[in-house]
């Protein structure tokens, strides 16, 4: 797996859609679990999962706790890796750089920043590689 | 020369810029192009400490919108540093009748003329879209129009800067001259 992470509107679309020409794109679906993005998965057709930050926005559950939610994406990312490898097909996850502003006022949005941000952590934790998008140009860091 | 210089809030850019303007040339007088209107005494006092750090040997143009009139007063072959661009874009967003296009070209048209002349142009931005999305659309227009400038001149640049802390982290690096 590959992440890509950067800011808003940083480049990131361009620069993995100019990697990835070919490439599914599949916008997760809110109310949907993270595994559902393997249904667009092809046999060797790189799968660009992107909008995680959306997705998470609706469909995280206000009742549900925190390190569950967590440990259903991190379980659903391995399963997701597993499949495209299985389809010997890349995966690409897009996610949002959103941590580096002045702390929200409102309880949700705290939480939303601080889940967008464990699951940035995770999904780098089980990507092969991990790109850090700022003004369209592209750095390794992993 | 283009060298593109951006960070956080105090984070160190102006004067990783000024280093940058005064290694690329040693012609004298270099430039200081403002992009900021002085209009309360806040402002006032930023411009003021700036100008007491920069000392006597840079000259300071005023361009609030017209950047490349501006840049055009530059001697050939000179230094400036164009402080800063988030002022500037938001200038061209609410004080000026330019449609994003037209401020997108008047950037590309700087920057030609800059290289064409020689001139060595450090131009200074915020970073300010790694911020929580934000839901007010003008806020949105704002950081997708300063974002829209900055791809672009990044993409022109010969150098790309971040500053960290005062420290300069190379995310383009310009070849050394043969």
């Amino acid at each position: 797996m590959q992440l890509f992470i950067g800011g808003a509107r940083a480049g990131k679309h361009d620069a993995v859609a100019a990697r990835f020409p070919q490439a599914t794109w599949w916008r997760l679906t809110p109310g949907q679990r993270l595994i559902s993005a393997a249904d667009g998965l092809a046999e060797g057709t790189p799968l660009v999962v992107h909008s995680v930050f959306d997705w998470l926005a609706a469909s995280v559950d206000p009742l549900q706790d925190d390190d569950e939610t967590r440990r259903q994406w991190q379980d659903d990312l391995k399963c997701l890796r597993h499949a495209a490898q299985t389809n010997d097909a890349a995966l690409v996850m897009i996610v949002n750089e959103i941590g580096r502003g002045i702390v929200p006022m409102d309880r949700e949005a705290r939480r939303l920043r601080d889940l967008n941000g464990w699951f940035c952590q995770d999904a780098a934790a089980q990507s092969d590689q991990a790109w850090y998008v700022r003004h369209g140009l592209v750095m390794a860091i992993k | 020369m283009i060298v593109f210089v951006s960070g956080g809030a105090r984070s160190g850019k102006s004067d990783v810029a000024e280093q940058c303007v005064k290694r690329l040339s040693a012609e004298k007088p270099r430039y200081y192009i403002a992009t900021a209107s002085v209009y309360d005494g806040e402002m006032a006092d930023r411009v003021a400490r700036h100008q007491a750090s920069r000392g006597a040997q840079w000259q300071t143009l005023e361009a609030p919108l017209a950047i490349d009139r501006a840049v055009a007063q530059v001697t050939d072959g000179h230094g400036a540093l164009l402080d800063c661009l988030t002022l500037w874009a938001s200038q061209v967003l609410y004080a000026s009748d330019l449609s994003e296009e037209a401020g997108m070209a008047l950037l590309a048209s700087t920057l030609r003329d800059a290289r064409v002349r020689g001139v060595s142009l450090v131009v200074v931005s915020n970073d300010i879209n790694e911020d929580l999305l934000t839901d007010n659309a003008e806020t949105w227009r704002y950081v997708a129009f300063l974002q829209r400038l900055h791809v672009q001149l990044a993409a022109e640049a010969d150098s790309v800067l971040e500053v960290v802390a005062g420290r300069a982290v190379e995310w383009k690096m310009a070849k050394e001259p043969q």
